[in-house]
This record gives C-alpha cells, sequence and structure tokens, in this order.
C-alpha cells in the first residue's frame, strides 16, 4: 500500500494520472529504506538537543529583558563561554546560527561580524511596511535603481511583474515537458493490482533516467537555477507589500498556469492516460 | 532580525494587530486553518485534474467507438463540447491555482513577522494540513 501511495504522490501533483513513474526496483528500495531509518534516528538526537536549548536561552533572554538588564546580561554573558561551543559544534546541524548569534547582541560580549551584519540589516528593516498597502511613491523594487515614483512607472513595473510571473509558470510546465521527452533507458515492471468488479489488472510502471554528463540534464540544471532565482524574486516582490504588485504577481501566475498548462493537461489526457 | 516569543504582532494586514495572549491564541489557529489550507488546495488541485482527464476520457472512448462504426461526418459536435468542458474545467484549475499561489504567499509573509508563535502554527497547520490531505491522493 505505501509503494502505490508514493507512485501517486509523485504523479497525481504533476500529471493528475495514475501511471507510475519511477517505481523501478519497488521492493529493493523498501529494504534499503528500513536499514536507512533505523540510522537516521540517532542523528536526530543532536538537533533536538539544539532546539531545545536554543528555546530555553531564548526564554530566559526575554526574561531578562524585563528585569534589570546590566545585572542579568552580565550573568548571561559568564554562561557564554561554554554556549559558543555547543553552537560550533552542532553549526553545521543547525540552521538558525545567525538567529543565535543576533540574540547575543545585546550582551555586547560577542564582536562578531555576524552580529554587527545582522544589526545593520535590522535598522535597513525597519524602513520596510509589514502590511499591505496600495500606493507608487517611493517604492523599491528588487535594486538600488529601481524606485518607482509615479503611477506610470508603477503601471510598467505591474506589466513586467506579470509577465515575469507567466514566464516563471511557462519554465515550469516547459522543464516537465523537456524531462519527459529527454527520457533514456526505460524499464518496465508490471505489478498486479485489484480492479473493479474484483478483477485483477496488470499496471505497468516504468522507471526513467537520465546519464548525469548528458545535455539534457545539463538544461535541465541551468533552467532549474534560473527557476530558482526567479521564484526568489517572486518573492521578494511580494515581500515589498504593495498591493498592486502582488495582485501583479498573483495574476501572472494564474494566467500562466491557465496558458501554458493547458497543453500538458491535453497531452496527460492522450498520451499516459491507461485506458 | 530574529524569531521573538512575543504577544504582539501585526500581520499581513492594518487591521490584523495583536496586543494579547488570547488574540495571539486566536491569530495563531487563523494562520493553522491557512496551512491547513493551502496543504489541502495542493490535493484538490491534483485530485480535480485526475477527476476531469478520467470524466473526459470517458466519452473520448465512446467517441472511438462510434467513428469505428460511423463515418466521419459526426465527429465535429462532440469534440467542441469536450473542448468546451475541458475549457471550463481548466479555469477552475487556474483560480484554484491562483488561490494557491496567494495562500502560499500569505503564509511566507506570516512567518516573515518573525513571532515564534505564529511560525509554530504555520509549521504545526502544515503538518496537519499534510497529514489529513494526503492520504485522500491515493483514494480514487
Amino acid at each position: 500500500m505505501p509503494r502505490r501511495r508514493a507512485a501517486f504522490r509523485q504523479d497525481e501533483l504533476s500529471h493528475g494520472c495514475s501511471a507510475g513513474r519511477g517505481l523501478g526496483a519497488g521492493e529493493g528500495r523498501v529494504e534499503v529504506l528500513r536499514g536507512r531509518r533505523r540510522r537516521r534516528e540517532s542523528i536526530w538526537k543532536f538537533p533536538f538537543l539544539f532546539w531545545k536549548r536554543l528555546s530555553l536561552d531564548l526564554l530566559r533572554l526575554k526574561l531578562s529583558k524585563e528585569a534589570l538588564t546590566n545585572h542579568q546580561v552580565t550573568s548571561y554573558s559568564s554562561a557564554d563561554s561554554t554556549f559558543p561551543a555547543k553552537v560550533d559544534h552542532s553549526h553545521h546541524k543547525g540552521t538558525s546560527h545567525m538567529a543565535y548569534n543576533s540574540t547575543t547582541v545585546p550582551s555586547h560580549h560577542h564582536p562578531t561580524t555576524s552580529a554587527s551584519h545582522s544589526h545593520g540589516e535590522g535598522m535597513h528593516n525597519m524602513m520596510m511596511h509589514m502590511t499591505f498597502y496600495f500606493g507608487f511613491k517611493n517604492v523599491e523594487l528588487l535594486f538600488s535603481g529601481l524606485v518607482i515614483n509615479t503611477a506610470g512607472e508603477m503601471a510598467g513595473a505591474f506589466v513586467a511583474v506579470f509577465l515575469l510571473a507567466m514566464f516563471y509558470e511557462g519554465l515550469k510546465i516547459a522543464r516537465e515537458s523537456l524531462l519527459r521527452k529527454s527520457q533514456v533507458s526505460i524499464r518496465y515492471n508490471s505489478m498486479p493490482v485489484p480492479g473493479p468488479n474484483g478483477t485483477i489488472l496488470m499496471e505497468t510502471h516504468k522507471t526513467v533516467g537520465q546519464q548525469m554528463l548528458s545535455f539534457p540534464h545539463l538544461l535541465q540544471t541551468v533552467l532549474h537555477i534560473i527557476q530558482v532565482v526567479i521564484s526568489y524574486f517572486l518573492m521578494l516582490i511580494f515581500m515589498t507589500y504593495n498591493g498592486y504588485l502582488c495582485i501583479a504577481v498573483a495574476a501572472g501566475a494564474g494566467t500562466g498556469y491557465f496558458l501554458f498548462s493547458w497543453k500538458k493537461a491535453v497531452v496527460v489526457d492522450i498520451t499516459e492516460h491507461c485506458h | 532580525m530574529h524569531f521573538i516569543f512575543s504577544n504582539e504582532v501585526v500581520l499581513l494586514f492594518d487591521f490584523w494587530s495583536v496586543h494579547s495572549p488570547a488574540g495571539m491564541a486566536l491569530s495563531v489557529l487563523v494562520v493553522l486553518f491557512l496551512a491547513v489550507l493551502y496543504e489541502s488546495i495542493k490535493v484538490g488541485k491534483a485530485k480535480l485534474l485526475y477527476w476531469a482527464v478520467v470524466s473526459m476520457s470517458i466519452p473520448a472512448s465512446q467517441l472511438t467507438e462510434e467513428t469505428d462504426q460511423d463515418s466521419s461526418g459526426s465527429d465535429s459536435p462532440p469534440v467542441s463540447t469536450t473542448r468546451l468542458r475541458w475549457l471550463f474545467c481548466h479555469f477552475g484549475q487556474s483560480v484554484i491555482h491562483v488561490l494557491q499561489v496567494v495562500i502560499g504567499y500569505f503564509m511566507m509573509l506570516a512567518v516573515m513577522s518573525y513571532n515564534t508563535w505564529i511560525f509554530f502554527g504555520v509549521i504545526l497547520g502544515s503538518a496537519v494540513g499534510y497529514y489529513l490531505a494526503y492520504p485522500l491522493l491515493s483514494m480514487v
């Protein structure tokens, strides 16, 4: 049952069809995963301890801020000498190392570059909007030279963001179709599944693979990088909290999905659905 | 910028400002519900596409049986109605996609408020939504 669910999860989200993809050595993979899971459980102990210590120290910091600051801070900074060792030990496992360094800024006993960098970042972010607003005066868009000051510039930015979101959706669909076209070494694996009326159907799954240094895979990698960068740009544009630009992102995504996924859905209908 | 435990936050809109623990609890519940909705929309879109493809392919198989027996003159009316149905279905899918994009961005902005309670609400909502919605994907 879990194998079938995995096949469905990979495909339903992209093709909406129950034809499986990537289930070649089904049994072998389950065995390997079982062995791997046992080893994985012991590794999770360390990040859990790290997060527990982090949350306890954040709580302690909050309490110390409410009381008289100087007295509490010196007692906290004396305990600091043990803490960096713990942080450095699990540095490659913890993800918010920078966040933790910035919480030690009030104690002023950590003259690290990361602390001063986050302090500088905090000063800049105070000028950011934190709620949605509609306006076109002095809107900074992604880069320092791009500042919107008039309605005409806002209209141009609206169109540009709309086209960017549409291009992002198109790029996603294009990557999928390119991947499907460039499949090599297709392996077939049949397994019996219960069909309607108590009959047994033979469902055929294909595994597909790609060579690592082949041109299709390199092209996929380049397109993936472009997709990641554009998705971060769209996220940053949405983060300006400007109502017009957010509407442009949402409308562009919807229009792009409508235009580009239309063809993909028709292709799925004819070629991949098992009749 | 760092995560803080606080009972005060302004979330997404000007009118959504929280000052008390009760308000914070309510906000966390709303954000949790939003995350559950996001996960279920993802599953719902896939299910809708699957259901549409299945319902479209049944008339298509009947159509192939008819064209085997009749001449090719009776081809155009069934194809146009199928196309129209597919257009409506795809338009509905696009609307759901826009809703998914907007809710995804709202959740990102909620996490960006750097309030730890809200962050826990988003994570918990994603977990609960995934837990409830993904088994429905394999059910036919």
